[in-house]
């Protein structure tokens, strides 16, 4: 086959490792896939050098050609990753790079690993490059919910303990203020406030999790309570509240901030009443908060069915099973 | 169905010049003759929820826009559906099915070399749609093993192709469709010596598992690993050698529970990864690797927030659709069907009586059915085109999918529950 790489001198020292699929057994193989030549071509060169563990420019070169053609193809980026250290080449134009690279395909995530291990070189990178918040607000301009992104913001954070730059917070209030439905951002936000920042451990969505010592109900709670910062915190979910009150995500945010402060629901419950007034519900998630309310206070378990009752009737009729659930626990209780 | 020669793959649309004619009454075809619902479906699936904030922003946008294109199925008249029961539910188009998954194991013209990586997923994905449906799997053995030897590396475990890394998402495919079409040779494929080994080498020190040498780590490594572990009956102690071991950890599944256990946020789901947001695919399989490691009812209990974990997953699903979301305020997916909802049956309460499964089933078969076979994720996406762009690209793996998940959730007796038949 006459190829860009069999007719290129540079590649004249390799010889290709053409594609088993299989068929030389005599069964024909499932799912194949009617490669372009060009592909074919140059995966039989990437399998030449990857075999001889090859770290070379040409090598390099040839990854970049492979990603173009299909960047799902996770070996060709953990092999160019192996390249780029080998060679001590220029980690910023790689990334710039891969800015193209990321905005092309915003769906793929190999992209979002590759760049995690070279930000976690320190030898590269002894602290956060700070272009790297600009770009992954590049990237949430065009989906802000971008979980491989999300994903590796928090990995950031932690790696270069950004929890208290003013940069972090001040990017989730951006995207929170576009779209207070934002659940990836609020998500950042609990981590910048209440996720644990001891690096000596292993990460952990909250803290006290995975310590078999701990019940599981103890997750998220913290041995010292800043209670300015928990005040803080529950404002900015009221006010997010006030915006749109059917939102759950601000909800179950200030669950989480009391829960951390160790603090019940109770202390809500003159906010919440307000968007359940009868005739007038304004948020579900409301009744659900008074529900939970009555239902840890003694001789108040029959309010809580009611507030079951409604969600279960009238404001999430789906999720029936669910509240019927909660009913049947709460009786158990009273009997 | 013959299994001779090879076909191509056909695309939703593409030159079916004999698309069946539908049985609905005219009257019903056109949305625009009538938007009223067909008889039998409960207004809670026709119509909006009762609370709807007047602040719009993105997220709202979005969930209109969906729930505008999922209406005239989940009212029963869009034109595209068919055979509808008392209920108004459009029977499961079994046959259509059956044709999409046998064709899903032939040839992928070119545009699809992005699923290079990624074959021994549609191998597997085939596989068990047709198993589900009752299809006989075994006489795809000798092809299964064809295609899947030269994707097995001596050094361990399988890749998504030839001359590709390791990757244990793929090694779950290939042994599970290995299991699928079952026998002496199939087995006999697999180096379980060099899985084992390969398998210590991705164990992490904070108990979880990388997918590849080099990759990511997230809880798909960690359910892969212990599918793997566990179906190929493998040594549950550290390889020699291998990094974790030197580290001091002396178990396969050592600090795993403890893992999957900091992968649960505030919000009571679980995410890919310690820190990150609760994520209905990651739960499934956090909660899966949990139950290979011990009985589920004693070990969620021990390393999960319960309440919580149920409440965030039972809010998974919406109405009207029906269907499932895998994130807080993110759009139905045909696909979480399968994450969600394909939890095992043993949490208090048990999960598969947590969601309405009527709701389920009239989004499934009312809104993800393709006109010619495959379950989509949900409306407007395949309809569009006949010539596969990346998203109906992706969409069509998916599909395959969903005919397992549907097969899930569908034909798997559950106490008469499901009153909706074809």
């Amino acid at each position: 086959m006459e190829g860009e790489y069999s007719t290129d001198p540079e590649w004249a020292s390799v010889t290709p490792i053409d594609l088993d699929d299989g068929s030389s057994s005599g069964a024909m193989p499932l799912a194949t896939i009617a490669y372009p030549a060009e592909y074919l071509e140059a995966t039989s060169y990437l399998r030449a050098v990857m075999a001889a563990n090859e770290m070379s420019e040409r090598a390099l070169n040839l990854t970049k050609d492979v990603i173009s053609m299909n960047p799902a193809h996770y070996t060709v980026w953990i092999y160019r990753a192996k390249i780029l250290f080998a060679l001590d080449k220029d980690l910023n134009e790689e990334l710039s790079w891969l800015n193209d690279v990321s905005l092309k395909y915003l769906k793929n995530y190999q992209i979002w690993h590759h760049r995690q291990v070279l930000l976690s070189s320190k030898a590269h990178f002894p602290t956060f490059p700070p272009k790297e918040a600009d770009f992954l607000m590049e990237m949430f301009a065009q989906d802000s919910k971008n979980y491989h992104v999300w994903t590796y913001r928090h990995w950031l954070v932690r790696h270069f303990r950004l929890w208290d730059q003013p940069r972090e917070l001040e990017d989730v209030e951006f995207l929170l203020k576009a779209d207070v439905r934002n659940n990836s951002a609020w998500n950042h936000r609990y981590m910048l406030r209440f996720g644990p920042r001891d690096t000596s451990l292993p990460d952990a969505g909250m803290v006290n999790a995975g310590d078999l010592s701990t019940a599981p109900t103890e997750k998220g709670k913290l041995s010292v309570v800043d209670e300015d910062l928990v005040d803080g915190e529950l404002k900015f979910a009221q006010e997010a509240i006030l915006r749109a009150p059917e939102n759950r995500s601000p909800w179950w945010y200030a669950r989480g901030v009391l829960r951390a402060a160790g603090r019940g629901l109770a202390e809500w419950e003159g906010f919440v009443s307000g968007f359940v007034s009868e005739g007038a519900v304004k948020s579900s998630h409301a009744v659900e908060w008074l529900a939970d309310v009555f239902a840890e206070r003694a001789g108040k378990e029959a309010e809580a069915v009611r507030m079951l009752t409604m969600l279960k009737e009238k404001f999430d009729p789906i999720r029936k099973n669910y509240w019927d659930y909660r009913i049947r626990k709460l009786d158990q209780a009273v009997a | 169905m013959p299994l001779i020669g090879k076909r191509k793959v056909r695309f939703p649309n593409a030159q079916k010049p004999n698309r069946p004619t539908s049985l609905i009454p005219t009257s019903a075809m056109n949305p625009s003759d009538s938007n009223q619902p067909r008889p039998g479906i409960p207004a809670l699936f026709t119509q909006p929820p009762p609370i709807r904030d007047p602040l719009i922003t993105e997220t709202i946008d979005l969930q209109n826009a969906t729930l505008e294109k999922c209406l005239p199925f989940l009212k029963g008249i869009h034109s595209a559906q068919k055979d509808f029961n008392d209920h108004g539910v459009p029977a499961l188009q079994r046959d259509l099915h059956i044709g999409y998954l046998y064709d899903a194991l032939e040839d992928y013209p070119e545009g699809f070399v992005a699923m290079d990586a990624s074959r021994p997923w549609i191998v597997y994905w085939a596989l068990a749609g047709l198993a589900m449906m009752g299809e006989e799997t075994t006489r795809f053995r000798e092809r299964v093993i064809t295609t899947l030897r030269p994707m097995q590396n001596p050094t361990g475990g399988f890749g998504g192709g030839h001359g590709q890394t390791s990757h244990l998402a793929g090694s779950y495919a290939a042994v599970l469709s290995l299991a699928m079409v079952g026998g002496e040779e199939a087995f006999g494929l697999v180096d379980r010596h060099a899985m084992w080994q390969w398998i210590g080498r991705l164990k992490q020190l904070d108990g979880g598992f990388r997918v590849c040498e080099g990759g990511e780590e997230d809880v798909r490594g960690a359910y892969c690993a212990m599918t793997l572990i566990s179906l190929l009956d493998l040594p549950l102690t550290l390889a020699p050698g291998s990094q974790a071991r030197g580290a001091g950890l002396e178990s396969l599944t050592s600090g795993l529970p403890e893992y999957l256990s900091r992968c649960q946020t505030f919000e009571g789901g679980i995410s890919g990864s310690p820190g990150s947001e609760a994520h209905g695919a990651y739960a499934f399989c956090a909660l899966a690797c949990l139950s290979i490691l011990g009985s589920p009812e004693e070990i969620f209990n021990r390393h999960m927030d319960i309440p919580m974990l149920v409440s965030w997953l039972s809010a998974r699903q919406s109405a009207p659709e029906g269907g499932l979301s895998g994130r807080t305020n993110k759009l139905v997916d045909g696909c979480y069907s399968h994450w969600v909802e394909g939890k095992p049956d043993s949490t208090e309460p048990p999960v598969n009586s947590l969601f309405s499964r009527e709701g389920l089933t009239r989004y499934i078969l009312g809104c993800c059915q393709g006109n010619d076979g495959g379950l989509r994720d949900k409306p407007g996406k395949i309809e569009r085109g006949s010539k596969p762009s990346l998203p109906d690209r992706l969409e069509c793996r998916k599909q395959q999918l969903f005919v397992l998940i549907f097969l899930e959730v569908f034909t798997m007796p559950r106490s008469g529950q499901c009153v909706f038949k074809g």
